[in-house]
């Protein structure tokens, strides 16, 4: 009992750590999944980052779309990314994290311009912001916001007529 | 011209690698770099500290003296104090101690068995311990252990490698984050200290058992200490990991009393010297003894 | 009234821009909820999206896109061209969001 009492701190750690690990490494894997299958379905909505559209399209209607996501990251990544940040190098934790929380946000956009019938989305610029702090204010939780948002457009006349239609 | 979203390669972005490989890398680089930095500089900052003369330390501990001194003695505990402070005296001479050292012995009438050197000299005897042994050379040899620790002025580097690895690890978990990975830094930091003290401890046991022989001849009584240290600490019954203790088990102790005496051809007995009357008169501890929490820079 | 045309490329397809009214802004500073950010610091063990913190962001998105809006109404423009967002953390756990653009008049 005096060893549990003497140690609490680090068996804390030790639990959060395999709690975070496998929890964490269950949702990113779920989450991969859904960003696939999703990026597969709504693959027909085009993005560019051209300030103008394409010159064989005559769009007729315009209309900003926007895409967001607050993603944070599990206590182990957390933890391995304070130990990358005492020696250095590529926090590869952390990368897994980001391109999660920027490809969820570009199919968030691609989403809204879905709903709202459009199937071009030119001009797309990527926000991101980091919100961070636990609830006691005293940690620092990496955590940030990812918003994707474009000049979705529908075009009235296109020589790829098939391709611009919306799915 | 050609409209169309290619798919590029998504693994392009994040590594591809078993996140626990990482942390294996890095647990591993992050505490071994930590063990030598703080191995290295905790004995380079030691060394200085030693190196500093000892009026230094003794104007450092100027405090320390009086927070130690009791408030009102009885007549009691100062003969009691008196004749430790003699039995100091008797020691410093055979030890060889330099002649700007001065030894202080503080008296404690408290039950804690426990005795310890600190900065600037000062010795704390606690009733607790000396009660419980028997004669004078038991009491010498806690007494020449603390003296010893002054003269190898182990309270200054254990001060200066503190002082230095505190800096050290509040540099390095700033540098970590206040995350739980700034917490595992922080404890490995603590763990060289302890196994630093270690070596002091021998060091110290093996200058006593010089000073012993020298004064009496012999060195009877030592391994009675550790026999009491032994009995007051259960047996050893506590969750003691030999690594973690800040001092050698006292069975090892006794070992290596044995052993280091032999190798010189010491008599482990001979005639014991009685107690002398101040501290004989000091009323008998409690039969079942309170066992407390040792302060950190204790040194039995 | 006219509904308002916001689109952050700089020509709107099958208009033509009349005059060029100047910059206008809306922003807002937002913190998280008491209540949600407690289940966000539990979720943080397990890490994943904060679909609490995604609401609240959109919400400030939208509150900041409507009052750059209103922004541009009171001087007339019946658009907003080459529309940006920005977003800053001000202290833990709260946020500014600005969206700024060029008001316009088109027909």
């Amino acid at each position: 009992m005096d060893l549990i009492l003497d140690y609490f701190e680090l068996l804390l750690t030790l639990i959060l750590l395999a709690v975070g690990f496998f929890a964490g490494r269950y949702v990113e894997k779920r989450h991969y999944i859904s960003i696939r299958q999703r990026e597969k379905q709504f693959r027909k909505i085009l993005t560019f980052s051209a300030r103008y559209p394409p010159n064989m399209v005559e769009p007729q209607d315009s209309r900003l779309v926007c895409g967001t996501v607050v993603i944070s990251s599990d206590y182990f990544k957390q933890f391995v990314a304070g130990l990358r940040n005492f020696i250095g190098g590529r926090f590869r934790s952390y990368e897994s994290l980001f391109d999660r929380a920027r490809r969820e946000a570009i199919l968030r956009m691609k989403m809204d311009a879905h709903k709202n019938g459009f199937a071009l989305i030119i001009n797309v610029k990527f926000v991101t912001t980091s919100i961070g702090g636990g609830t006691t204010g005293q940690q620092g939780m990496p955590c940030f916001e990812v918003c994707a948002y474009g000049t979705a457009l529908r075009p009235e006349k296109t020589r790829f007529p098939d391709k611009l239609n919306p799915i | 011209m050609e409209l169309e979203n290619r798919e590029p390669d998504e693994t392009v972005n994040y590594t591809i690698e078993h996140p626990l490989k990482e942390f294996a890398w890095l647990m591993g680089g992050v505490l071994g770099l930590i063990l030598v930095m703080s191995v290295l500089l905790g004995w380079f900052a030691g060394s200085v500290a030693a190196w500093l003369p000892f009026r230094y330390e003794r104007e450092v501990a100027d405090g320390v003296a009086a927070k130690l001194r009791a408030a009102k003695p009885t007549p009691a505990q100062l003969a009691a104090e008196k004749e430790l402070t003699g039995l100091a005296g008797r020691l410093s001479a055979v030890m060889d101690l330099p002649a700007d050292m001065q030894v202080t012995v503080h008296f404690s009438d408290d039950d804690t068995i426990n005795a310890f050197a600190t900065l600037g000299g000062n010795i704390v005897m606690f009733r607790g311990l000396t009660g419980r042994l028997k004669d004078e050379n038991s009491v010498a040899m806690v007494l020449a252990h603390e003296i010893a620790h002054i003269k190898l002025r182990h309270p200054a580097r254990a001060l200066g490698r503190g002082v230095a690895v505190g800096i050290m690890l509040s540099v390095i978990s700033s540098n970590v984050g206040r995350s739980a990975a700034g917490n595992v830094v922080g404890n490995v930091g603590t763990l060289t200290l302890l196994t630093y003290s270690r070596e002091q401890e021998r060091d110290a046991d093996r200058e006593a058992l010089a000073a012993l022989h020298r004064l009496y001849g012999h060195v009877g009584g030592a391994q009675d200490l550790f026999q009491v240290l032994s009995t007051a600490s259960g047996g050893e019954s506590r969750l003691q990991v030999a690594a973690l203790a800040t001092h050698p088990l006292t069975t090892d102790r006794i070992a290596a009393v044995a052993s280091f005496a032999e190798a010189r051809g010491w008599p482990l007995s001979g005639d014991r010297t009685p107690m002398g009357s101040g501290l004989a008169a000091m009323p008998a501890v409690p039969a079942v003894p309170a066992v407390q929490a040792m302060p950190a820079s204790s040194t039995k | 009234m006219s509904s308002m045309l916001v689109s952050n490329i700089e020509v709107v397809p099958g208009k033509r821009v009349k005059s060029h009214l100047g910059l206008v802004q809306g922003s807002t500073v937002r913190a998280k909820h008491a209540g949600k950010d407690l289940l966000a610091g539990l979720k943080n063990i397990v890490g994943g999206e904060l679909k609490a913190y995604t609401e609240l962001m959109q919400e400030a998105r939208e509150e900041a896109t409507e009052r750059m809006i209103e922004q541009a109404r009171s001087i007339g423009a019946n658009g907003v061209l080459n529309v940006r967002y920005a977003t800053t953390a001000v202290t833990v756990g709260a946020a500014e969001i600005l969206a700024y653009g060029t008001a316009v008049i088109l027909e």
